[in-house]
């Protein structure tokens, strides 16, 4: 267990390193959330409609998109120079692979998220921080289904030369529970709704989270050996 | 492992994608130490073969061991045994040789990773290069570099994928004296290449793969260099020549 979880360190080091040394991926991420928040603001008059209900969507268009250029950024380092292949030929479980890379891009987009929300804050003129605890429990149910599935589709498209396009075109369709959860969850706790009375989304968006973990534990040595 | 004769059992082989067959019916042995060299024209299934062996892929049919295990069971204990070598370097070109060394010894679980990775840094002789990004580094280095990795866990069997692959005279002779020395250390070795004068000079046991098949097996000893030669460069010129020479 201790290997395991050695080796599962040792993939999150490593793209740190990348990172801290690349800067390629965070500013990248950041950048284009804040265009697409921009744009939104730029195209919603704020006076006729209330922020709170457009707001809890173009909070989760910016995280998705963002974090979809994550996604196909993080199994573009492990194709360069066949790292894939070296990875591969070590003694470790291939799902040590999987959960190595899942918990970094969650790392990588919560860290843009929080970058993100002050910024949301102030354009929308929404007050986050009454309700930041249970807003940030639900981003980060989203953001760990939106990493679980995306973890194991980047790594399924990173063989395709199409990549680029595969990735939002599979990933997209079936993140749609994981987001309807997340923008009602969002757009309740604006309005003021306790979290508590959101049980069934909250129930709707883990269990999305654990059955894409399940099924990308069950798939990953097939889809990384193809 | 150490209970075996043989590092490498292969029977019947075959690898198809599609109407290709890469590895069609291959058959070998490779004892403990020994060292075979696949010659073979382009598109002939020499990378496969390295693959399928080193449990990268799987075959269609047929058996192989590799240290005593099934190649088709993907054990991880068989990746213990295992290094390879490719004509890509599995390493990560924003990193230095010492990060990407240290990450692949903690991958493999070896107790003091930095150590390790400074000392077949210092082996393949990139010492004062260990703290510069892998990007910066000639095609030479990295093949260098790419060695250091497949040693660090110190492997008993080496696969060699076409290692010569782009390297001038200087490096390729470099590369040359490292895989002497592997080899002198009884490592079994499996290289595939199209360098002639290298891949017969080290090998104790040859091969022409020509359309999948092994056209030519043989130990060094009974191997006429000339023969050899005229043989491999009808093989490029034309496969099914060859396959012809195989047969009889």
């Amino acid at each position: 267990m201790n290997l395991y979880l050695n080796q599962i360190g040792a993939i999150i080091w490593k793209d740190f390193i990348t990172e801290l040394k690349t800067r390629e991926l965070l500013s990248a991420m950041f950048i284009f959330a804040l265009l697409v928040i921009l744009i939104f603001i730029f195209s919603i008059n704020l006076s006729i409609v209330k922020a709170s209900e457009v707001g809890p969507g173009i909070l989760w268009v910016a995280f998705l998109f963002a974090g979809t250029i994550g996604l196909n950024r993080s199994f573009m380092l492990e194709k360069e120079n066949a790292c894939l292949m070296g990875l591969m030929l070590v003694p470790a479980d291939r799902t040590t692979i999987y959960f190595g890379k899942l918990i970094s891009n969650f790392i990588f987009l919560s860290i843009m998220e929080l970058f993100i929300l002050p910024l949301f804050m102030i354009f929308f003129d929404i007050d986050l921080l009454a309700h930041l605890g249970p807003l940030l429990m639900v981003v980060f149910l989203g953001t760990l289904g939106f990493c679980a599935l995306g973890t194991l589709l980047s790594s399924l498209s990173s063989n395709l030369k199409t990549r680029e396009i595969m990735l939002p075109i599979l990933l997209y369709p079936l993140l749609i529970p994981i987001v309807i959860g997340v923008v009602r969850m969002t757009g309740q706790l604006l309005e003021g709704i306790p979290l508590l009375d959101m049980m069934k989304w909250i129930g709707l968006t883990a269990s999305f989270d654990i059955i894409y973990i399940g099924v990308s534990i069950m798939t990953i040595d097939h889809i990384l050996e193809e | 492992m150490e209970s075996h004769e043989n590092a490498m059992e292969v029977r019947k082989l075959r690898k198809a994608f599609g109407v290709l067959k890469a590895v069609d019916g291959i058959d070998f042995d490779l004892k403990r130490g020994e060292f075979l060299t696949v010659f073979g024209p382009n598109g002939a299934g020499k990378t496969t073969l390295i693959k399928i062996l080193s449990g990268l892929t799987q075959p269609t049919s047929g058996s192989a061991k590799v240290a005593g295990f099934d190649v088709t069971e993907g054990n991880p204990k068989m990746r213990k045994e295992i290094g390879v070598i490719s004509h890509a370097t599995a390493l990560y070109a924003d990193l230095t040789p010492l990060e990407n060394l240290m990450f692949f010894a903690r991958m493999h679980g070896l107790a003091q990773p930095e150590d390790q990775a400074l000392k077949v840094i210092d082996e393949v002789g990139l010492s004062q290069r260990r703290n510069d990004r892998v990007r910066t580094f000639s095609r030479g280095m990295l093949q260098r570099l790419s060695i250091a990795r497949a040693i660090l866990h110190d492997p008993k069997i080496l696969f060699l994928d076409e290692p010569f692959t782009g390297l001038d005279l200087h490096a390729s002779n470099v590369l040359k004296e490292h895989l002497k020395r592997l080899h002198d250390r009884r490592r079994t070795i499996l290289m595939t290449t199209h360098d002639i004068s290298c891949g017969l000079e080290m090998c104790d046991k040859v091969a022409l793969q020509v359309q999948g098949r092994f056209a030519f097996l043989e130990n060094i000893e009974n191997v006429e260099r000339d023969q050899f030669e005229a043989m491999y460069f009808d093989a490029v010129r034309d496969n099914q020549f060859i396959m012809e020479i195989g047969a009889k």
